[in-house]
């Protein structure tokens, strides 16, 4: 098959794949259901403080594989629902910043500072029809650089890396994920070997299940999603539980101003914010396919720069349309290009991106990775067909959060108004309830307090949690690349410095840790610990 | 970062931890070596891996503790657990347990005291899908954990908490159980 139709085959594998149902004897396609009722769920969480992108595929992933189990027919629908939630979820962080100043995600942190004032003003349409702009233009330009580029960097990985190179990447990436998230790339790096120690808990290639203490309970190893999600959204919860039982804060009525002013958004108006938008989007993507760096650091990187260009009465700040444009277009650019490394590399960057391998993983018949990207005429390459499905899904996302995003975010601003405290009990059984779904065992709830608990003493420790969930991820690629890469050079115990490229990645891993290892300035230290990853 | 003296003790723990990994706990307790030959050829055993994540942990929480050493001494911060720490757990552990328990025990305890006897009697394995001993369980259980720990937050009781949490549980089953024939509520997985 020639590249055009590996094209043409995902997008047939979306667009004229199994049918959900029928109206008037015209199917609709099961996957683009999926994108739909993702994305919508993503705008309903995203816009509802306390829940996040990443918690919202967290709880679906059980569910979904309970539906569609584990051929890879499910892979398509699967993956479609949970990057409809990311980008559902981007946009709808937004509604909460501008109409309560709270931001719905934390990359809406600095929607606040201009979204808010706009509201007061009685321009929270405005506001928002702006956020929705700015956030579906960048959204978009990040996913055609992910399709323009992923596949190029798989084909150049693939033709001159070796298993030792690949090994050397792996150990790089984590290194510069421990460096970059939180405020101490040693803590960092502590975290990601953590993640590699507990990963290797009763798995390896012989008999007897190493680390097991020869227990039963630990035979089988810890069981991926209730590890992630226990130390990512229980440890989170628990965080929360306990600083509300602290504060015991009031349920103080919110006051919502009257909105008479100019709601509107015109084309003159649009054209004008281009230049902040596509700048954003390029600052975003640039930042989201750099694995490990959030989307509240793109979001602060493109309101500086938006604010160096901005040259408007109204200074950013204080309610101006051109800081909510700079703002979201730069955080929802992040979510296309945090996929570059997941899919050209098989190296998730962030917490949503985990979700995903997590999904391939647990369906099979899909490794992400630079071996999906291999263009055989021959025979036909299903991943291949598989990854231009996916590629289709978030164009079709795409194309739902253009159309209909500005008016299910406008719908959703009820949602802001659950207090924390009725709705985190809620999120805690509803997870517990997910992880039971999947692993129809007590144990596994067991296995997720534990880890939660484990989640939350990261968090109270300042010890980040990205760095460990991806190695406990990594960990069986890390150790088979170790385990072939020695074998194919005999048994020689320099394995991993013989290849130039190898040695260039390995020392680039110590460079970045002694990098980011040097004294901050407070002001660095202090926008370095904001950067929270979840 | 924390204090001078937590991040102090916090590396000094890291580094016994991954000590007692590396050197004892990975070694002893894998059927193969780091490195191991078979039938002429070396190969990895199953305890590099933990040996390598161990070794890391010991480095890296070394080179924390020098620095930390040569960092110049604070004040210290509020200490990161305290009594309303360890009141906050047991109390939050307590919700827990019990709704958990409720969870498991409350189907079959049901079932024992309500459900048919003599020659119609069944196992709650075998009722595990049937109306209403299905529910009982994640309905107690669910509704304990979230209407509980919602007043323990907000230090009341109130009617309004109590409704919410009832529709919230019953919204699960809509979400988990109506749909779907293949997904089992808690407990019954177990059964």
């Amino acid at each position: 098959m020639s590249p055009l139709e590996y094209i043409w085959a995902g997008v047939m594998a979306v667009i004229a794949g199994p049918a959900a149902f029928e109206i008037f004897g015209i199917g609709i396609p099961l996957t683009v259901l999926m994108v739909f009722g993702g994305f919508l769920l993503g705008v309903v969480g995203g816009a509802t403080p306390g829940l996040a992108g990443p918690f919202l595929m967290a709880v679906s992933l059980p569910i979904l594989l309970s539906i569609f189990g584990f051929t890879p027919d499910a892979l398509l629908p699967v993956m479609g629902f949970l990057v409809g939630v990311m980008k559902g979820a981007t946009v709808g962080g937004a509604v909460p910043a501008i109409l309560f100043n709270t931001p719905g995600t934390p990359d809406a942190m600095m929607t606040t500072l201009d979204g808010y004032p706009m509201a007061q003003k009685g321009q929270a349409g405005k506001a928002l029809r702006t956020a929705h702009f700015a956030s579906v233009s960048g959204d978009t330009f990040s996913d055609l650089v992910l399709f323009t580029c992923a596949p190029f960097l798989a084909v150049i990985v693939e033709a001159y890396l070796g298993f030792g190179e690949k090994a050397a990447l792996i150990v790089l990436s984590m290194a510069f994920i421990a460096a970059v998230v939180g405020a101490s790339p040693l803590k960092g790096m502590i975290a990601a070997f953590l993640g590699l120690l507990i990963a290797s808990i009763g798995t390896g290639e012989d008999f007897y299940a190493r680390l097991s203490f020869g227990t039963d309970a630990l035979a089988d190893g810890v069981p991926m999603i209730t590890a992630v999600m226990g130390v990512l959204i229980l440890g989170e919860v628990l965080v929360a539980f306990e600083n509300m039982w602290r504060q015991r804060r009031s349920n103080a009525v919110v006051k919502e101003p009257a909105q008479s002013g100019d709601n509107r958004l015109s084309w003159t108006e649009r054209k004008a914010l281009m230049p902040f938008i596509g700048i954003s989007a390029v600052v975003g993507t640039i930042i989201g396919a750099l694995p490990g760096i959030g989307s509240t650091l793109a979001a602060t990187l493109g309101y500086a720069t938006g604010d160096k260009m901005h040259k408007g009465p109204v200074k950013f700040g204080q309610g101006t349309p051109e800081g909510i444009a700079a703002t979201e277009a730069a955080n929802s650019a992040v979510s296309g290009s945090n996929l570059i490394p997941v899919l050209s590399l098989g190296i998730p960057g962030n917490v949503g991106a985990v979700f995903i391998i997590l999904a391939a993983e647990s369906i099979g018949g899909f490794n992400p990775g630079p071996t999906v990207f291999r263009f055989t005429a021959s025979e036909v390459n299903p991943e291949l067909v598989i990854a231009f499905g996916l590629f289709t899904a978030m164009m079709i996302a795409n194309i739902f959060n253009w159309v209909i995003g500005g008016r299910i975010m406008a719908a959703c601003g009820i949602m802001s108004k659950i207090p924390s405290h009725v709705l985190l009990p809620m999120v805690l059984l509803l997870t517990l309830t997910a992880i039971y779904a999947q692993e129809t065992s007590f144990t596994a709830i067991y296995f997720a307090l534990a880890f939660a608990v484990l989640g939350y003493l990261l968090r109270k420790l300042r010890i980040p949690t990205l760095p460990f969930v991806i190695a406990f991820i990594l960990a069986g690629n890390l150790e088979h690349s170790f385990r072939q890469a020695f074998a194919v050079s005999g048994g020689d115990p320099w394995f991993l410095f013989k290849s130039p490229l190898s040695l260039v990645f390995l020392l680039l891993s110590a460079a970045v840790v002694i990098f980011f290892s040097r004294s901050k300035t407070p002001e660095a230290g202090r926008r370095a610990a904001t950067e929270r990853d979840l | 970062m924390l204090s001078r003296r937590i991040e102090i003790w916090l590396a000094i723990f890291f580094a016994v931890l991954a000590g007692l990994t590396a050197f004892v706990w990975a070694p002893l307790d894998s059927e193969t070596a780091a490195i191991y030959e078979f039938r002429r050829q070396i190969s990895i055993g199953d305890a590099m891996l933990p040996m390598v994540a161990g070794g890391g942990i010991l480095l890296f929480s070394v080179a924390h503790l020098f620095l930390q050493l040569r960092r110049r001494r604070d004040a210290d911060e509020d200490p990161l657990f305290d009594r309303t720490t360890l009141f906050f757990f047991v109390t939050f552990g307590g919700v827990l347990a019990l709704s958990l328990i409720l969870m498991f025990w409350a189907g079959p305890l049901a079932l024992a005291l309500f459900g048919p006897s003599g020659d119609d009697a069944a196992t709650y394995r075998q009722m595990r899908s049937s109306l209403p001993w299905k529910y009982i369980g994640f309905v107690l259980g669910g509704f304990t954990l979230v209407f509980g720990l919602t007043s323990l937050i907000e230090g009341r009781v109130r009617w309004l908490r109590a409704v919410s949490s009832i529709l919230a549980v019953l919204g699960l089953i809509l979400i988990f159980d109506v749909p779907f024939d293949t997904i089992l509520l808690p407990p019954n997985g177990d059964f």
